[in-house]
Formats: C-alpha cells, structure tokens, sequence
C-alpha cells in the first residue's frame, strides 16, 4: 500500500509543513525577519483573517504549544479548557510577544479569560475584541456581522495606519479560497476512498495553513498534491468519524492511537480539519457583505454547537456525513471543560443511538493523556463494530 | 448537661419575609397549569419585568437550581441529567436546570401516554410547567445562550425561543470604562432594540397588546426598591458593619426575579429601615467584627448559612462582594420610568460577569476601598467559568493597589461534591493571622 507518508518523506514540501506545525513560533520570527512584517496573533473559531492580510499582515491562528502549564496555573483555573489555560501559560511567560497585536471574534467565556490574561501581560500590544454574533437565526443577525466585520476593517486600518481597499480584500479573500480548496482536495480524496491519509498527516497540512503566509502554504501544497494521491484503500480496518475538538488540535499521539488500534479514520469535523476549510468566502459585490456570508455559511457547512442556529443540527449533519463516507463509528474527541461540546453532547448521542451508530467519548487535555486506557476503550469500540459487521453478514 | 452557644450571627430580622415571599411566588408557578397561564422559561438577565408586564408567569433557570440547591434537593435533578448524558463538569446550575427539563419532558410524555407513578423524588424538580416559549437573555457567561438552546432541543423543537444577544464589554476602547463609552452606548442601544423585538415576540406568544404603562409602572416599582436596597448597603461602610453580605445573599430572589409591586418596596423599606436603625443604635451584623471581608464568586447554595457562620466565628463580617454589590438593577438613576427600556438594556449588559478585568478592577478595588475592606475571599466556583474568569488577577490586583490579601476557597454553586471545607478553614485562618501580623506592625 501506497499512502502520502512513503511518497513525500522526506520530500522538502511536507517536511516544510510539518516543521510549521510543530513549531508556529519559529515559523513567526523567521517570517518576521524576512519580510520585516507585523504579525498579528487571531483566537479561534472565527476571526476574519483575511481582513488582516489584506492589510499586508500576516493573521496567525495562535496554537496550544506542547509546554507543560506552570505559570499560569497561577491565571486561570484548572477547569478550564487546555487551550484557554495554555495561552494564560504563553501569555504569563511571554511567548506570545513575537506578536505585534491580538484579535478575538469569538465568544467563549473561558476563551475571553485567556485573551485578557494575554491583555494583562501584552499591556503594549492591542488587543482587540469584536464580538461575532452567535445567534445567527435572528432575523438581524447578518447585518450585525456584516458591521462587525467592517469594524474588524476599520480597527486593523487603524493599527496598520492605512485603508484596506476592496480590491486587496477580494484578493486575499480569493487567495484563502484557494487554501481551502486545496486542502478540501486532501479530504475530499480520504473521504472517497481514493487516497489514504493518516490524520496526523492531515493535521499537519491544516495547522500549518492556519501559521504560515497563505501564498507560501499554497505553493507547498501544489507541491504535495503533484506527487499525486492515489492509493489502495487499506483492508480491515474500521472506518471512523472524529468529532470535536473546536478550537485546537488533537494530540497526535492520540490520533495515531486510533489508527494503531485497527481504525482508519476517513472523516472528521475537528477544528483542524474538515470545520476550518469547509466553507469559502462566497461571491458579493461587497468584499465585506462577503465575509458576513462566510461567517454565517460556516455553521451551515459543519454545525457548531456554539452558535444559536434552529433550522441547523450538528447530530443531523453528523449522520448525513457518516453516509457519505461509509464511517462505522463514530469517535468523540471532547475538550474537557468545553462546555458547549458538554451541552451538546447527549443529543448527539441520541441521534447516533436512535440510527445504532457505535460511538465513543473521548475527553482530552493539555497534559497527562493516558494513553493506555484510551486504547482499551477504543479497541473496544472497534470490537464492538467488528462484531456487529459479523452479525449484519 | 450542654450549655447553649449564642450564635455569632445577628441576621437581619426584616429578610425573613423575602423567604415566604420567595416560596409563595415558587407555589404560583408550579400551580400556574392549573390556573391557565402561560409560563415561560426563562435565564440570565431580569427580563422577567417584561413577562410581568405582560401577564405571563416566569420561571428563571438560574434561581429555580439554585433553590433546589439551597434546599438541598438538586439530586434528582442531576442525576437525571446525567443519565441523559450531561458531564459532571457541566455548569451546576445548567445541568440541574436541564435534568428539570428532561424531568419535566418525561412527566409530559408519561402523562400523554398514560403512564403514572413517577417517584416521589422525582417530583418537586418536574413540579415546573412544560414552558409554553422560551426567553434567552444571558450576559457575559458564553454557555447561557446554549443552555436555553438545548432546552429547547430536548423539549424537542417545538417550543418556540427568542434570543436576546448581550455583547460582552471588554473595553476596546480608550475611552471605555464602567458605565461610559462608545462601546457601552453602542452596546445599550443594541439591546434596547433588541428588548423592543422581545416585546413584539412577547406579543405574538400572548395574542394581546403589550402594556407599555405596566411596564411603567412595575419598573418604577424596580427602582425605588433598588434605591433602598442601595442605600441600605452604602449604610454598611460603617464599622461594625450593620448588616453582613450574607443578608444581601437573602435578598436576591425579591431584586431579582419576584414580582415588582408595593410588597417588593415594603421588602426592601423595611430592609433599609432595620439597617438604618441598627445603625443608630450601634447593632452590629455579627457579634465581634475583627475582619471585615469582600466575597467574590457566585454563591455556594449548597452551603449558605454554614458559611454564613463559619465566617462570624472568626469574627469575620462579609461585608459586600461582586455577586450582590455588582448586579440586580444596581444602579437605579439609569431607570427612566417614563421610558425604561434603555436603562433596563443597561442593567442586563452590567451583569458582573460581562465586564472585561479591566472594569472587574475598578469595580473590586473601588469596593474594598469604600467598604474598608481588609482581605478579598474568593469563591472559586468550580463549574462556573464565568465569575472565576478573572479571580487571579483580581486577587493580584488588589494586592498590587490596594496592599490586601485574598484567599481562595473550592466549591460551586449547585454540587456540593465540589466543596473542600478543610481548604476553606486553614486558608481563611491563615489570612487572617496575615492580616493581624500587618495590622501589628502598623502598630509597632
């Protein structure tokens, strides 16, 4: 079997990926250095980072960083979410100062903790909320985003110190078009069965799309995607869905956990993932109008369970996908402490009960995964499937 | 032979009527089925002003969990909820809430279907009405919105909901602070708009008119309560104190959700009365005031008079804190009763949890000086991300400006599983001797 590991390892252009991924904070200063950019750190899920580029700044989705959390245990409680307490963790030990200011779109209380602990010690750099409405069903709802958007506009004008005009936004609006869709063709390919990718890879090409210049990720996945990406399905093992993880990236110790257990993960709607890259800014004659669009077209193509929405269920759009791409299980991957995931939760599993699609739950942290007894349970769970596939012959 | 102990506490005697007001409005909902009313659910702001102007019977998510809570009888609630799937780390008070819904869900399909016999207890968390419509109005805490959402999922879609959005004052701008600003301007007309979308919901679940003089009036009803409320606490500076925070605890039900009328104004009249005339004759709220104390948290209903009197007996007096100095129409001169509707969109956006730290400084530090406060108690709340948000750098802050210490102690609001008493006890005895060893090198 053929899978995009063996043709690119040690190829320049994944081994690129995989160095800005692993490392965001290099990738940061190095950029800096070359270009003599600012840089400007976004907080997940929504930050309109094209704005920001149209600028001529370079928008980077700031990542939770590998450090175990000393400092700033000290700034934000345990029960919050690893990532909330990871950035209070950058924050209190400066790491975040290779950043020259900070945007937040996003309301989540935990999240809203970190970012003014991020505020408390960059007392120097901007930091700037602009409060995306999460009620997206109301009737006003597109033309409060659509303001909001234009203040994002007019907040970054001032911090650059010049317009954004229409043209550069459309451009930068075309160039992350052009990111997304490349990227949809790695999932597109999993999802069909035309290619095998582990999600570890997968996680790479994504979070590194969410760092560097956009320009520069695109070239280096045209460069991957030339090597071609055909491959044989793999033969016994279960198909799976991850779910979850909202706003940062699951532990790829973890992912390749599920895969040494005997899954083959053909979808997901993580973070980073299928949620990021699923919807393109769309077509309108005002570049902003545009991305008011693209906000409220996110939720429509991947429900999140953080925005208000009656007429869009994430369980239903979860059965729909796990048609689509023949997935047997589906594998939760729940933040701890994200308590929108926590909310959401029992109706997802009652939508896969009601259909009997094995699942599990999977809660994640920052630190101290134990890994062995989550291979139990998953190897359970595949158990479980395997069986069932018996009884269903 | 025991010897009787006198309790350090000396409560004030006029808040004993805000539990039989309290019960006697709980008794109303739970029969309002019964009477033909229409019930709406309800969380987050006091928008129930509205609901009251319009005939309706309210029930607010928040303070119903808290009472079980208080009463110790959140069980049921819970473990329904959990049996429905919800995680342990789920805000308290929205997990007891919708283990009432799905309670509340199943005594309705059992009733449908005939089936009889649910266990007693069960019975007094699915004692709510099934609401006929949902109200959303939550500030600051980012899960109260999706709370009322997955309500209204496992009421299965059919029950229809209005979302009310509160922006989150984070003080973007130079000129932002508590109560001025473009922003806070931006943000008061936002929701009065919204509030005015509300009314015309409220119009359409009713079939009738709404009654714009009865807001009127019921709001001015809100203010003079408010404006005896406040200055019974300002009275509160002196030392010893007349009253404690734990008889503002008391208080919160009648400001914050039960009906406005001339009994809430006698309430808080008498309140008021009773402190001013401690006052006057040098009645202290607990027997021997040595500490005087701020309490930053949501309360631990769990363990309400037992903190009220684990703190008199270290002689501490509570004297105010952010959960009732910091909320519930505190500041009255916004009301405008011939045209309420800003200065009610005003209030709902100053929840104590809808502030930046910046303005949670101003309002903490400001506090402590005016009430002569010599350490800060945290309550850390363990399912409450909201309020414990910027406890740290508080507790920092008023250290920096202000030289006192703080403490902090585990709990939560509605699950008593997460109170650490052994932890409250050696924390608060060693702030304590800190606060006497400063005091006597002030001395020295």
């Amino acid at each position: 079997m053929v899978d995009i590991e063996d043709r690119v390892v040690p190829g320049r252009a994944i081994a690129r990926l995989t160095a800005v991924a692993g490392d965001p904070d290099a990738y940061v200063r190095e950029w800096k250095q070359r270009t003599g950019g600012r840089v400007i750190g976004a907080f997940p899920m929504n930050f309109p980072a094209e704005i920001a580029h149209a600028a001529g700044l370079l928008p980077v989705l700031i990542q939770e960083n590998r450090e175990t959390i000393t400092v700033g245990r000290n700034l934000l409680t345990e029960f919050y979410c690893g990532y909330t307490r990871n950035i209070a963790d950058q924050a209190a030990k400066g790491r975040l100062s290779i950043y020259d200011g900070f945007y937040n779109a996003d309301h989540c209380i935990q999240l809203l903790g970190a970012v003014d602990v991020t505020r408390e010690f960059e007392e120097d750099t901007p930091v700037y909320f602009g409060q995306l409405e999460t009620s997206i069903g109301s009737t006003w709802a597109i033309d409060k985003v659509q303001r909001k958007m234009a203040a994002f506009r007019a907040e970054i004008a001032g911090f650059v110190g010049h317009d954004i005009h229409d043209d550069d936004l459309r451009a930068s609006i075309e160039l992350f078009n052009e990111q997304r869709r490349l990227l949809r063709r790695f999932y597109d390919e999993r999802r069909s069965g035309n290619a095998y990718f582990s999600p570890a890879h997968l996680q790479v090409l994504v979070k590194s799309g969410m760092v560097m210049d956009r320009a520069e990720h695109i070239a280096l996945l045209q460069e991957v995607l030339q090597l071609g990406l055909s491959a044989e399905r793999q033969r016994g093992r279960i198909k799976v869905h991850l779910s979850g993880h909202f706003c940062h990236a699951p532990r790829t110790e973890l992912l390749e956990l599920i895969e040494e257990c005997g899954a083959q993960v053909v979808d997901d709607d993580l973070f980073h993932g299928t949620r990021w890259i699923a919807a393109d800014v769309p077509d309108a004659d005002d570049p902003i109008e545009a991305m008011a669009l693209w906000y409220l077209a996110r939720n429509v193509a991947v429900p999140c369970p953080t925005r208000v929405q009656h007429d869009v269920d994430w369980d239903g759009y979860l059965l729909d996908v796990l048609d689509g791409s023949g997935a047997e299980g589906l594998i939760v991957l729940m933040a701890k402490f994200c308590e929108p995931h926590m909310l959401y939760y029992p109706e997802l599993r009652k939508a896969l009960d009601s259909k009997g699609i094995p699942h599990l739950l999977i809660e994640t942290e920052h630190e101290g995964m134990p890994l062995e007894s989550m291979r139990t349970r998953i190897e359970a769970l595949l158990e479980r499937i395997r069986r069932r596939q018996a009884v269903l012959v | 032979m025991s010897t009787a102990v006198a309790s350090p506490m000396n409560r004030l005697g006029s808040t004993a009527l805000a539990g039989a007001m309290t019960s006697a409005y709980w008794e109303r909902i739970f029969t309002a089925r019964e009477r033909g009313a229409q019930v709406v659910w309800y969380n987050g702001s006091a928008v129930n002003v509205i609901f009251q102007a319009a005939g309706l019977e309210w029930c607010h998510g928040e303070a119903f969990s808290a009472r079980l809570a208080a009463q110790h009888l959140e069980k049921p609630a819970q473990l329904a909820g959990e049996e429905y799937g919800y995680v342990g780390e789920l805000c308290s008070y929205a997990r007891t809430h919708l283990g009432c819904a799905v309670l509340t869900q199943q005594a309705r399909e059992e009733e449908n279907s005939g089936v009889v016999g649910m266990v007693d207890q069960r019975e007094l968390a699915s004692r709510l009405p099934a609401p006929d419509f949902f109200v959303n109005a939550y500030a600051g805490c980012s899960t109260g919105q999706q709370w009322d959402e997955i309500s209204y999922r496992v009421f299965g879609k059919d029950v229809p909901i209005f979302n009310v959005s509160l922006p989150f004052l984070w003080g973007n701008k130079p000129d932002a602070g508590y109560l001025r600003g473009q922003e806070w301007e931006e943000a008061t007309t936002y929701v009065s708009d919204q509030l005015h979308d509300l009314i015309r919901f409220v119009e359409q679940m009713t079939g009738r008119k709404f009654d714009f003089d009865r807001l009127r009036e019921v709001m001015s009803y809100v203010k003079k309560a408010s404006e005896l409320r406040r200055e019974a606490m300002a009275m509160c500076k002196a030392a010893p104190t007349p009253a404690t925070y734990w008889d503002w605890i008391a208080s919160i039900a009648p400001i914050n959700f039960l009906p406005a009328g001339p009994e809430l104004v006698a309430y808080f009249q008498a309140v008021r009365d009773e402190v001013a005339q401690r006052l006057a004759d040098g009645v202290p709220g607990i027997a021997n005031e040595r500490y005087r104390l701020y309490f930053d948290g949501i309360m631990n209903w769990n363990k309400l008079g037992y903190l009220a009197r684990k703190f008199a007996e270290y002689d501490v007096a509570v004297v105010c804190g952010r959960y009732t100095h910091n909320a519930f129409w505190q500041e009255p001169h916004l009301i405008d009763t011939d045209d309420p509707i800003r200065g009610m969109a005003q209030h709902y956006l100053l929840c104590p949890t809808n502030h930046g730290v910046r303005t949670l400084k101003y309002l903490t530090n400001r506090d402590c000086a005016d009430y002569g406060v010599d350490g800060i108690v945290f309550h850390s709340t363990r399912t409450c991300r909201a309020f414990t948000n910027p406890q740290h750098l508080l507790a920092k802050s008023a250290q920096k400006e202000l030289g006192i210490p703080s403490m902090f102690f585990e709990g939560d609001v509605a699950d008593a599983s997460f109170y650490k008493e052994e932890i409250l006890e050696s924390r608060l005895v060693a702030m304590l001797e800190g606060i006497d060893v400063r005091r006597a090198r002030a001395l020295a």
